[in-house]
């Protein structure tokens, strides 16, 4: 099975063409998919912040961090959810819509980031938890998130504007 | 003048059809809108689940507030320039929507509820532990919470809506 027919086969599908048909369906889970999104952006915004050097409403980066992280997990599981089920009722539309490819790329830029981040600094937060500023590879970590996070907003909102 | 007149009027004026038919100025603003609300949802998560309880409980009510209130009000700014530009862009599809103004009233309840029970935290001498506050600042936090995911509801449907 080529890639073109396996998107063909989801614009196909039951739930492709139930989502695509119904006039409710679409708005319902894109609405989801903004409020998931916008909760991912968020709580992501504070933790980002706070590696940049803002205070936040807690001194210590890693309690502010494992405050907030259930609630982005939840909340991107949920988008991812709610994304996949938008792309498959327009499966062929989004695969070739440059704007999609830009935001799934930048999504895999910021996994890669917060890889990064969990790999080094945060081995580390003992040593700068209490500390203003954070060291210098903790705020690159904070500064790169936010960039990626709001060219991701951006992108999303264009898709919209953009697929065929 | 009726509310359809000033509608028609509005979608005339030189300032409407430049946002209307300059390329990118709706995409960016509409962006720019959800940047916002993604402020607010940050903001408002934390703030009214540490009014109710939920999280971040260690840290007095006062210090959260502080944190997160400046925000909420930048936020809102934003959101009501932004959504000010996209309603004369296109005020006839906007202004006639009944989804529109149901969003408006939410937004109004959201705005006071944050008035009446977020902003009484900046004042040092504030009792937040007073029976008869505390018995209503925790359900007024989780109303806050809903009336802000039904705003968002109610804004990505105007789009849809006749």
């Amino acid at each position: 099975m080529t890639w073109t027919n396996f998107l063909q086969s989801l614009y196909d599908s039951a739930v492709g063409s139930g989502i695509r048909e119904s006039g409710v369906l679409f708005p319902s889970i894109e609405s989801i998919h903004v409020l998931m999104a916008t909760t991912v952006v968020g709580s992501i915004a504070i933790v980002d912040l706070r590696l940049i050097g803002y205070a936040s409403h807690r001194r210590g980066a890693r309690q502010l961090i494992l405050d907030l992280l259930p609630f982005t997990w939840a909340a991107f599981a949920l988008a991812a959810v709610t994304g996949s089920l938008l792309f498959t009722s327009n499966a062929v539309g989004y695969a070739a819509n440059t704007q999609f490819l830009s935001k799934m790329c930048l999504l895999v830029l910021a996994g890669i980031n917060m890889a990064i981040f969990h790999m080094t600094a945060y081995r580390r937060i003992g040593e700068w938890d209490d500390a203003l500023p954070p060291p210098r590879s903790a705020r690159i970590a904070g500064a790169t998130s936010l960039t990626l996070w709001i060219a991701i907003v951006f992108l999303g909102r264009w898709i919209g504007f953009t697929v065929q | 003048m009726s509310l359809h007149d000033f509608s028609g009027a509005l979608y005339t004026t030189p300032i409407s059809t430049w946002i209307r038919e300059t390329a990118g100025v709706i995409p960016t603003t509409q962006s720019i809108h959800i940047l916002a609300i993604a402020v607010v949802v940050g903001s408002a998560l934390v703030t009214d689940l540490r009014l109710a309880g939920v999280l971040a409980i260690d840290e007095t009510p006062q210090t959260v507030v502080r944190r997160y209130l400046p925000w909420m009000w930048a936020a809102i700014a934003v959101l009501l320039a932004t959504g000010a530009t996209l309603v004369v862009a296109e005020p006839n599809r906007v202004l006639a929507n009944s989804l529109f103004w149901i969003k408006m009233v939410l937004v109004v309840l959201a705005f006071v509820l944050t008035l009446l029970f977020r902003y009484p935290y900046l004042h040092p001498q504030f009792q937040h532990e007073h029976p008869r506050w505390a018995g209503l600042a925790k359900p007024m936090a989780w109303v806050s919470l809903l009336v802000w995911i039904a705003v968002i509801f109610c804004g990505r449907w105007i789009a849809y809506a006749i």
